[in-house]
């Protein structure tokens, strides 16, 4: 089921905080709290450090790749309050831009559906979340959400880009009028939403509320040609949930535990077709869960330590729990 | 920064962790009067709601109080597991009691909040601790050295941790070890902690420095360490936080000094050792790192001393002081701007004036705008190192293709080696695969793909089939394969020959059995006199006499008619079939016009041939009967639309269970993209598996349709390539991108297609299509990257879409495969054609040129041998119906006469749908003609026009008709206007009267082309005319010619392909077709285009092929009859290779081949080759129709070593290479 294909030896000097490959499966990109960046080239169960980036005076704690529509590029967010968006140009990442909009930490970053435009979404523990638009020639335009969560925002994940009220493709060449939404969770236990007004301001749509502890991760499901939207979120209270609205105003959110955790659960990963999760938790263990056919999620693979043992079978008393 | 205030001056507890939601619990401060100097208080409990912006605490319960409290705490004993509120506060008193209050009950406003209260102690209480592991364990400090252990199980006796210190001291602090439980440390002013260990019942250990200057206000132990702990000094002498380690007791191992004055209060943070909070008499909050002595943080305070401070349990940002200005502050310690701050002043003006309207002047204030004031506004800035709690240790994200990349953060034990260091940085890779059936059966889809086992396939499937629905989707595609697919369709919907044939058997005994003999005899003594001697011609005035006298007078509509008025229905037809066609239709018309019977709508359909009433208007119950006479009547190129036609009445009309049966029809119609559309609307796509379905069937049904239709599978419709996609994502998703890439469409420009398939490339680690290009392009440019000739060439399948967006593929991709083929051959008998052709050919119009682009009929006529897409701009004008019809026999059955008759299609419906139906030319029929044409050329080069010396077609010579377009659509026939040619049909008008066929050439039937792909004729099946009958009898007596194909026509549903109608597009093809089948010793497998005999039939679809025509080929000879066999095959097989060939390598490879063999085609043209070369070309050609590729190969090295290298380099390597292909795909 999960088979270890390659295991790469970043050679950071601390904690890692955070791993993410590329569009396209070939590059990988981590962050320490060595305060560097580094990227490496993985192809066919390799590793090659392509590059080393240094300009984060802080821990490193999420990056994040544009898609490759925009060239290379990559955001990184880190507790000395900056996003630095780098840029590999005629083979050598740089430095292309610095965000120092934050009055805290900045946690995360996500770069919204390709559609819309080149944009960052980036929440802080100011409580803010910062929207940068790249509007050409190098300049970002910054939009900020003041007091979206009260002591920090925690995760950014931006719903995919769906046409509201069709399925079906524009006719080619017009614009399609996409709504632009994300997701937020912070420490105030609350998962918000968030949407584009036509004025181009940001409101708050829709606060969810089911943890009782800091919310620490969000993710907004892929879009797999359903009208549901779903949106998994995990806490500190080790608690997953996911929540699903299938109404057409996408207002009615309704969550469904997933699990409880005996330990913090730090971060939620859907996969590409969005059938699968996988939830990393306080107790270093990364399992795997997928909506059996009567809609219940079952922990389907757990992948201990990240060492690529795995055992499939979980026991019946880790399901039931709660 | 701030995040919220309570103006009271008291004690505070925060609720415990594990409670939710978040309170904090005051009690009136003992030590303090406030401003008031009330003696008054109270126990209040308040909610801390981040969510609300304001600094205002939520006051949930307020409960008066005879105590003032020194010291209060929150434990989690008896914890309810379901309440919100729960565990028990506990208060120490100013009068040596100690009391149990029960928040749950405060909150809920119940007089009877305590629980219990012991007043056993001396003096005021002011140190109160909780055991962590056992929390019913509270431990009191009060006076005289008096220490306390309570149950809070049995709260009348409390224990003690031993004998008391001594001097008697008053208690300050007292603290539970964090990592022992039995371990207990007391603190008291004077500076000396005491360590206890209550399994001993007695002191351990005495902490002090001697400098008589600590004076201890507070005490904590290390949360991780066991044996460290912290002292704070009160005294402003020293004002410092010592850190003790037990084991090394003589001294402090650290000592903190940051504040100024004397601390007050000291907290350690559970969460994250690093991090010690102090207040002090400097009125400083400070978060320090006792571990290394630097102060990480500095609250923003008033002036004001704090004389408590607590952290959050559950929320480890969150902190709290009380202060001496009769405030509580919440904070946290995350940095962040004080908006709030002057939220809350906004607030509170607000609500001092109420609404901002205060004056009730109905308007609001405008907002006022605050002067910035930089105090107000100072950035706080977050810990200088980020604490514990936000440090990620670990995470799990997937990436494309079903990749799961982790890392975990393990953390390290100093003991601990090296080698675990090292481990803690590597971030792994993994490979997640959920669905392994779904995998397998891609697997063996593609291997039967790979080896075209279809049938064998089919019948696996139709063995697992779990539903009888499912049996049968799969029973009619497997029908697909078979020979005589619609007698096996017909079998399937219950319709066996053979049991009909008994049933009409035991019918006829039944009826007649009895009657038999005396009907025979009646028979006898009727006929005998006329079969003997004279008879009697009665010319009386009766009736008899009437229709005798009309007789006579050759007046057959007149004896009709008067049959038909004595309703002697026998007669008037018998009589009408002699008037000939125009009279017996009308007598059809009138017989059905009177009779009445249940089944006449049935017999008026199968003689008028209107399927389409049939399909239309049939009760949706007898959909199987509907789609049974479909399949035994309808001409080939009405079928598939008459399938489609009642699948689409069942889909529309029918209940849930009919819809699905629609499938069924569209499965018989070859379409797949309704097919797709059908089975979408009632399974769950969602599903791996049941994707796995579809696609299996869908793979099926267009390798069917590829089969026999030779269209180019890689042209998908918008469903379908949408399916495909997603079922390409699955399998990318479960890490399969080579199959995914197999199976994604690769002829479409959705641009959802093209990023996909980029990603995959990129993913695979090749490069990406296009990719000399920036990396943007997939996504910027919606089109196709340059250079791709792959969607140009495929959309042949596209005229079965009825989207009509794609319309300008569907045109573009015939054309231009037809412009490769063909133009070689076509041209050397129309030399000035010649011209037109090229230029196109070589500069491929866009889609809507194209359509002029044909416009030279010469040209378009002579080029557009099979294709059956093909379009036709020269569309003259509609043909009158033949009066003659040729009586076409469709023998099925009871072998009824069925007459088609040109101005019957169904067709103009189909029409309907296309927008520019009079363009589309009837591409089938061409093929026929010009496949006999060219053929034909051979015999007698140049352009003789036959047409011209046709003697006036009888009317079963009609079908000579096509045989006539045999004769070269040359210059003479299609240039000149309809009707020159005599009394025949003009060549020219052919296209006219193919209409039918043309617009139903988009919708090709797959039974039209699926005859070509029978392994075997059936038995009865006499091959029809060969092809040398129109080559070499050109100007052949038609007669003899329709009398060669009629035996074919007898055939079951095969004969399809022998529908001689002249007129009906439809029916031409197939003489073309089958006529090469029936050659001796042709390749039983399908390749339509090579089997016309056609030289330079469709190799490739490449456009490059279209570029390299050379202009001079277009005055080549013919190749010689005998050798035709030679390219047929070898172009057949190249075919083959082609269509089970699935990397683009291969296919290039043949492509080349393809092209490279006309080296060869022009040496046999030439007749240049010595016989021992052309003698060993035909043993090839024979070991490959046997599938002995190895014997070809053979061959081929022997021809190789025994000829004139120079004689044969050109062509043999590249045989060679088409042989090893072959043999290799086991085709």
């Amino acid at each position: 089921m999960v088979s270890v294909i390659n295991t790469v030896d970043t050679s950071h000097e601390d904690m890692i905080h955070d791993a993410q490959m590329d569009y396209y499966g070939t590059r990988l990109a981590t962050c320490s709290s060595d305060r560097s960046v580094k990227i490496f080239d993985v192809r066919n169960g390799g590793q090659i450090l392509i590059a080393d980036l240094r300009g984060h005076e802080g821990p490193v704690w999420q990056v994040a790749w544009a898609h490759p529509m925009y060239g290379n590029v990559l955001a990184s967010c880190s507790y000395d309050r900056k996003v630095i968006i780098w840029k590999e140009e005629n083979g050598t990442w740089e430095k292309t831009h610095e965000h120092t909009g934050h009055d805290s930490s900045v946690n995360s970053v996500c770069w919204a559906p390709h559609d819309y435009g080149l944009i960052l979404a980036c929440g802080s523990s100011d409580g803010a979340i910062s929207l940068l638009t790249y509007t050409g020639l190098g300049q970002w335009e910054v939009k900020k959400i003041n007091n979206a969560h009260t002591i920090g925002c925690n995760a950014v994940s931006w719903a995919p880009a769906v046409v509201p009220g069709s399925l079906i493709d524009q006719p080619s060449g017009q614009k399609p009028n996409y709504i632009k939404k994300f997701a937020s969770g912070g420490c105030d236990n609350l998962i918000k939403l968030w949407k584009e007004e036509e004025d181009g301001q940001w409101k708050e749509e829709q606060k969810l509320e089911a943890h009782s502890d800091w919310v620490r991760d969000v993710a907004w499901a892929p879009s797999i040609g359903l009208p549901t939207s779903t949106i998994a979120s995990c806490s500190q209270d080790g608690r997953v949930f996911i929540w699903t609205c299938d109404d057409a105003s996408g207002n009615a959110w309704s969550p469904k535990l997933l699990h409880k955790f005996n330990d913090v659960v730090w971060h939620v990963s859907w996969s590409i077709t969005a059938n699968i999760l996988a939830v990393s938790g306080g107790d270093n263990k990364v399992t795997l869960w997928k909506e059996s056919v009567d809609g219940q999620w079952v922990c389907i693979s757990d992948v201990n330590k990240g060492q690529g043992s795995v055992s499939t079978s979980v026991t019946e008393g880790q399901q039931n729990e709660q | 920064m701030k995040l919220k205030e309570i103006d009271r001056t008291a004690m505070q507890a925060w609720s415990p962790a594990q409670n939710h939601p978040i309170y904090l619990a005051t009690g009136t401060s003992a030590q303090q009067l406030d401003a008031t100097f009330s003696t008054s208080a109270s126990l209040e409990i308040f909610e801390l709601d981040l969510s609300d912006p304001s600094l205002d605490m939520k006051s949930c319960a307020t409960f008066s109080s005879s105590h003032r409290y020194h010291k209060l705490i929150w434990g989690p004993h008896k914890m309810d597991s379901k309440g919100d509120v729960s565990g028990v506060l506990i208060a120490g008193g100013e009068n040596g009691n100690i009391i149990l209050y029960d928040p749950s009950k405060i909150i809920a406003g119940d007089k009877e909040v305590v629980i219990a209260q012991n007043d056993k102690h001396t003096g005021p209480v002011r140190a109160l601790d909780v055991n962590i592991f056992q929390t019913n364990l509270v431990a009191s400090g009060a006076n005289e050295s008096e220490i306390y252990i309570w149950d809070l199980n049995n709260f009348a006796t409390p224990m003690t941790p031993g004998a008391k210190t001594q001097p008697p001291e008053d208690i300050s602090c007292i603290a539970w070890n964090r990592q022992v439980q039995h371990i207990l440390a007391s603190a008291n002013p004077s500076g000396r902690a005491t360590v206890w260990d209550l399994r001993k019942n007695e002191p351990i250990i005495k902490v002090s420095d001697h400098s008589n200057r600590m004076h201890c206000s507070g005490l904590a132990w290390h949360p991780d360490v066991a044996t460290q702990m912290v002292l704070a000094s009160e005294d402003d002498r020293l004002p410092v936080i010592q850190m003790w380690d037990l084991r090394f007791a003589s001294s402090p191992l650290r000592v903190l000094e940051n504040h100024a004055r004397g601390i007050l209060a000291i907290a350690w943070s559970m969460a994250d050792p690093e991090l010690l909070l102090s207040c002090g008499k400097d009125a400083k909050i400070l978060c320090s790192n006792p571990n290394t002595g630097e102060v990480l943080y500095e609250l923003p305070t008033n002036t004001q001393w704090c004389f408590d401070i607590q952290w959050c349990p559950r929320n480890p940002a969150v902190l709290s002081a009380a202060s001496f200005d009769g405030r509580i502050s919440v904070y946290s310690i995350m940095g962040g701007s004080i908006d709030g701050l002057r939220q809350k002043q906004v607030d509170k003006l607000s609500s001092s004036f109420g609404n901002l309207d205060p004056f009730g002047t109905g308007q609001p204030l405008p907002p006022l705008q605050i002067p910035q004031q930089t105090a107000q506004h100072r950035i706080v800035l977050p810990l200088k190192k980020p604490p514990k709690w936000v440090r990620r240790p670990v995470g799990a994200s997937f990436s494309f293709g079903g990749k799961l990349v982790t890392f975990v953060n393990v953390r390290t034990q100093p003991q601990q080696g090296a080698e675990q260091q090292l481990q803690q940085h590597h971030v792994c890779i993994s490979q997640v695969v959920t669905e392994e059936e779904f995998l397998s059966r891609s697997d063996q889809l593609q291997q039967v793909v790979q080896s075209q086992g279809f049938v064998s396939y089919c019948q696996k499937k139709i063995d697992a089939s779990q539903t009888e629905f499912e049996k049968n989707v799969w029973s009619f595609l497997k029908v697909n394969f078979e020979d005589d697919s619609r007698g096996k369709y017909l079998e399937l919907l219950g319709y066996r020959k053979e049991d009909l044939g008994k049933k009409i058997a035991l019918a006829l005994n039944k009826v007649d059995g009895p009657d038999v003999g005396i009907k025979e005899e009646k028979q006898e003594s009727e006929f005998l006199p006329s079969a003997g001697g004279t008879f009697n011609i009665s010319i009386s005035g009766d009736i008899d006499g009437l229709i005798t006298q009309a007789l006579l007078t050759g007046n057959f509509e007149s004896a009709v008619d008067l049959c038909l008025h004595d309703n002697r229905m026998a007669d008037a037809i018998i009589l009408a079939i002699a008037g000939g066609q125009e009279l017996l239709a009308r007598t059809q018309k009138k017989y059905f016009a009177k009779s009445q019977s249940k089944i006449t709508r049935l017999i008026t359909a199968v003689v008028m041939k209107n399927w389409k009433e049939i399909v239309e208007s049939c009760d949706l119950k007898n959909w199987r009967e509907a789609l049974a006479a479909v399949l035994t009547y309808a001409k080939p190129d009405e079928f598939s639309a008459l399938c489609d036609l009642l699948g689409t009445r069942l889909e529309s009309e029918g209940d849930s269970l009919l819809q699905t049966q629609a499938c069924l029809c569209y499965i018989c119609a070859g379409n797949v993209e309704k097919l797709v559309a059908c089975w979408t609307k009632a399974q769950d796509g969602s599903n791996p598996l049941s994707l796995q379905d579809l696609i299996e069937k869908v793979v099926i049904l267009r390798k069917a349709v590829q089969l026999t239709q030779a269209m180019d599978t890689n042209t998908v419709g918008v469903l379908l390539a949408e399916k495909m996609s997603q079922y390409a994502s699955l399998l990318a998703a479960q890490g399969s991108i080579a199959a995914a890439l197999a199976f994604l469409p690769d002829s479409t420009n959705q641009p959802n297609i093209v990023q996909l398939r980029d990603r995959l490339c990129r993913a695979q680690g090749d490069p990406a299509p296009g990719q000399q290009e920036s990396p943007k392009v997939p996504y910027e440019r919606q089109q196709l990257p340059k250079g791709r000739p792959g969607p140009v060439a495929g959309h042949t399948q596209m005229p079965r879409v009825p989207a009509q967006q794609y319309y300008p593929h569907v045109r573009i991709a015939p054309t231009v495969t037809t412009w490769s083929n063909k133009t070689p051959t076509a041209l050397p008998s129309h030399p000035p054609a010649a011209s037109p052709s090229d230029t196109q050919g070589e500069n491929p119009p866009p889609p809507g040129f194209i359509m002029h682009g044909n416009v030279n009929p010469n040209v378009a006529a002579a080029q557009l041998p099979t294709s059956p897409g093909h379009t036709h701009t020269q569309v003259p004008p509609y043909p009158q119906p033949q009066p003659s019809q040729p009586a076409q026999q469709y023998s099925f059955g009871t072998g009824g006469s069925a007459a088609y008759r040109p101005q019957q299609p169904v067709a103009p419906s189909a029409s309907n749908a296309y927008p520019n139906t009079p363009y589309i030319s009837s591409a089938s029929s061409y093929s026929g003609q010009s496949q006999l044409y060219t053929a034909q050329h051979q015999a007698s080069p140049p352009t003789s026009s036959p047409t011209a010396s046709f003697p006036p077609p009888p009317p079963s010579g009609a079908s000579f008709q096509h045989g006539g377009p045999g004769a070269p659509p040359s210059s003479s026939a299609y240039a000149l206007p309809p009707g020159a040619t005599g009394t025949l049909p003009a060549a020219g008008e052919l296209p006219a009267s193919q209409r039918t066929g043309s617009q139903n050439g988009w919708n090709d039937p797959p039974a039209l082309n699926r005859v070509p792909k029978k392994k075997k004729m059936p038995e009865n099946f006499t091959p029809p005319v060969p092809i040398t009958s129109p080559i070499m009898n050109p100007l052949g007596d038609p007669q003899s010619q329709m009398l060669q194909q009629q035996p074919s026509a007898p055939g079951p549903l095969s004969s399809q392909a022998s529908f001689p109608q002249p007129h009906l597009p439809g029916g031409q093809p197939f003489h073309g077709i089958q006529q090469p089948l029936s050659q001796p010793g042709m390749p039983p497998s399908f390749s339509k285009p090579n089997i016309e005999g056609a030289p330079g039939a469709p190799i490739g679809n490449t456009m490059q092929h279209v570029q390299s025509l050379p202009t001079e080929k277009i005055t080549k000879k013919p190749i010689p009859d005998e050798h035709l066999i030679l390219k047929t095959t070898f172009e057949d097989l190249i075919q083959r290779c082609l269509s089970s060939a699935t990397d683009p390598q291969t296919k290039r490879k043949l492509d080349d081949a393809s092209k490279r063999l006309e080296f060869l085609y022009d040496k046999l043209r030439e007749q240049t080759l010595s016989p021992t070369i052309i003698n060993g070309l035909h043993n090839i050609a024979r070991s490959i129709e046997t599938r002995n590729y190895s014997e070809g190969l053979t061959i081929h090295t022997h021809i190789v070593s025994t000829s004139n290298f120079s004689e044969t380099s050109a062509f043999m390597p590249v045989l060679k290479v088409v042989l090893t292909q072959a043999n290799k795909l086991g085709v």
